[in-house]
């Protein structure tokens, strides 16, 4: 029995434990391509043609899907991430951009940068909706609930929160100057805009609407990813990540990096931090704990991976 | 400028492509218009260039040259240098005052003695001059075999057009082909600076 009960477990870790491993989606822009890196050993798993400058990302909770937004290109690739092959093309027009996933994996959201729109994709049918947000809209997340969605107004300088269901907006906060990523919490409770030209991250209290607190990052942060209850900053000009204690909100540490850091995103299980860095074609793991920077992958040129670009089993 | 005559400005360019314009209006896509610096008024890709230069020199003599921000007067087309603020990010100024009447004008970003590497960005766009905005330099003095220099000129930047459907000469090519040219330039006579030649 014992035997017999060991061996199904060995048997159900094989067959799960394939399926968990962590892969990162690495948009690059320069090559047209979407880069799939298997971050335990950071070696390339595919390069995938995508083509009409490809730059925001991003994975479905249960790892089946990938969805690429091409702003020059004005469509969404919608990538079988688990056979790596593209499954088809969704023309969306005007400049897609930041791109999020429901919860249930049956909406896509993408902000058009030219448009002022957030626009709902069902990944088998195509369009069929879009709610009007602010100027140049970027960052796109939503709520682990899957209840509200908030993107990033950039020339608003403020969020825009969406009823997911009517597919309304129901209000704007106020952030720092030409927010452009937007994170929510594991919680949904707060959420974290880089604000590239104030040079901060603004903290939300998504309930609330409104912001409860202001850090001050490097030059030209980008984009912030949450792992161990620390807030993880990519600033674009100076070359770093400065981290914070999510529950404090003090300053912990600022860590070199890559030339040009711009989107960066944590492991399923929080262990990691990875930074694509846009001049040095490089994807940098960081371990969340200790701070180290692990190892660093090469990416095709200029990648951004602008949105939730790992996945894994969460 | 007015907003209304950067609009203007704007439609005249989208008028040289009338195709590409008609389908930007079929999208309903009315793109905002950039300010005097674009810092980040963009849609369009980022572009970069990377040129190199083997110098006759050790790093530490180009460095003296190019760590030099007010004295850039040995650049290609440049009459003389006005500056402020000295070696300092963010305060250091200069306006290139060019051979051709016109000008440029840059902010220090970055200063790095030990790592001997600085960086300027472009404060006004002025696509007539150069096809490309938000044009951020860096340049670097790295030490070569022999006791010489490979020194480093990069940039990250813009087409001259922000937005999709860029008219002709403002697209991509044209402004990595104008970028990787100066940077060819400003390291030629680099050498020719540090050379004595």
């Amino acid at each position: 029995m014992r035997n017999c009960a060991s061996l199904a477990w060995m048997l159900a870790a094989a067959l799960v434990l394939p399926a968990s491993a962590d892969e990162a989606f690495v948009t690059a822009q320069g090559a047209g391509a979407l880069d799939i890196i298997d971050v335990a050993t950071m070696k390339p798993l595919a390069h995938l043609s995508i083509g009409g400058k490809p730059a925001g990302i991003a994975v479905s909770r249960d790892g089946a899907r990938a969805y690429v937004t091409s702003p020059e290109g004005q469509f969404l690739t919608v990538v079988d991430a688990r056979a790596r092959k593209v499954e088809r093309q969704i023309p969306i027009k005007g400049g897609p951009l930041g791109v999020a996933v429901s919860p249930d994996g049956k909406s896509v959201y993408v902000a058009d940068l030219y448009g002022k729109r957030l626009v709902e994709i069902d990944p088998d049918r195509g369009e069929t909706r879009s709610v009007a947000v602010g100027a140049m809209a970027s960052g796109v997340a939503v709520t682990p609930d899957g209840g509200i969605i908030l993107v990033a107004d950039r020339d608003d300088n403020a969020i825009s929160v969406i009823d997911s269901g009517r597919f309304e907006r129901v209000a704007t906060i106020p952030v720092g100057k030409h927010p452009f990523g937007v994170t929510i919490d594991a919680a949904g409770l707060r959420a974290y805009t880089a604000d590239v030209e104030s040079d901060s991250v603004s903290v939300i209290d998504i309930g609330a609407r409104k912001v409860i607190a202001t850090l001050k990052a490097e030059s030209r942060p980008y984009t912030v990813a949450l792992a161990r209850g620390r807030i993880f900053v990519a600033n674009q000009h100076a070359d770093s990540v400065s981290v914070f204690d999510a529950a404090s909100l003090a300053p912990v540490a600022v860590l070199k990096v890559g030339e040009y850091p711009e989107g960066i995103a944590a492991s399923a299980d929080g262990g990691r931090v990875y930074v694509a860095n846009w001049f040095a074609n490089e994807l940098w793991a960081i371990d969340a704990a200790s701070l180290e920077i692990l190892e660093k992958a090469q990416t095709g040129d200029g990648p951004r991976a602008f949105g939730a670009f790992i996945s894994g089993k969460r | 400028m007015s907003s209304l005559s950067r609009r203007a400005a704007l439609l005249a360019l989208a008028a040289l492509a009338p195709l590409a314009s008609s389908a930007a209006r079929a999208a309903g896509a009315e793109p905002p218009i950039p300010g005097p610096n674009s810092w980040a008024a963009h849609g369009a890709a980022p572009l970069k260039s990377v040129e190199t230069i083997t110098i006759e020199a050790p790093p530490e003599k180009v460095w003296a040259v190019l760590s030099d921000f007010a004295r850039y007067d040995w650049l290609p087309g440049v009459a003389r240098v006005e500056a402020s603020g000295g070696n300092v990010p963010e305060k250091g100024k200069r306006r290139l005052v060019m051979a051709d009447g016109g000008s440029v004008e840059e902010t220090l970003v970055r200063w790095d003695a030990e790592r001997m590497t600085l960086a300027f960005h472009r404060d006004r766009d002025d696509v007539k001059r150069l096809p490309a905005i938000n044009y951020m330099t860096h340049v670097t003095a790295k030490p070569a075999d022999g006791g010489k220099t490979l020194a480093e000129w990069k940039g990250r930047f813009y087409r001259g057009h922000p937005f999709n459907d860029p008219p002709p000469g403002l697209d991509d090519d044209t402004a990595l082909a104008a970028v990787t040219a100066l940077h060819r330039a400003n390291l030629a006579a680099l050498k020719a600076k540090v050379e004595g030649k």
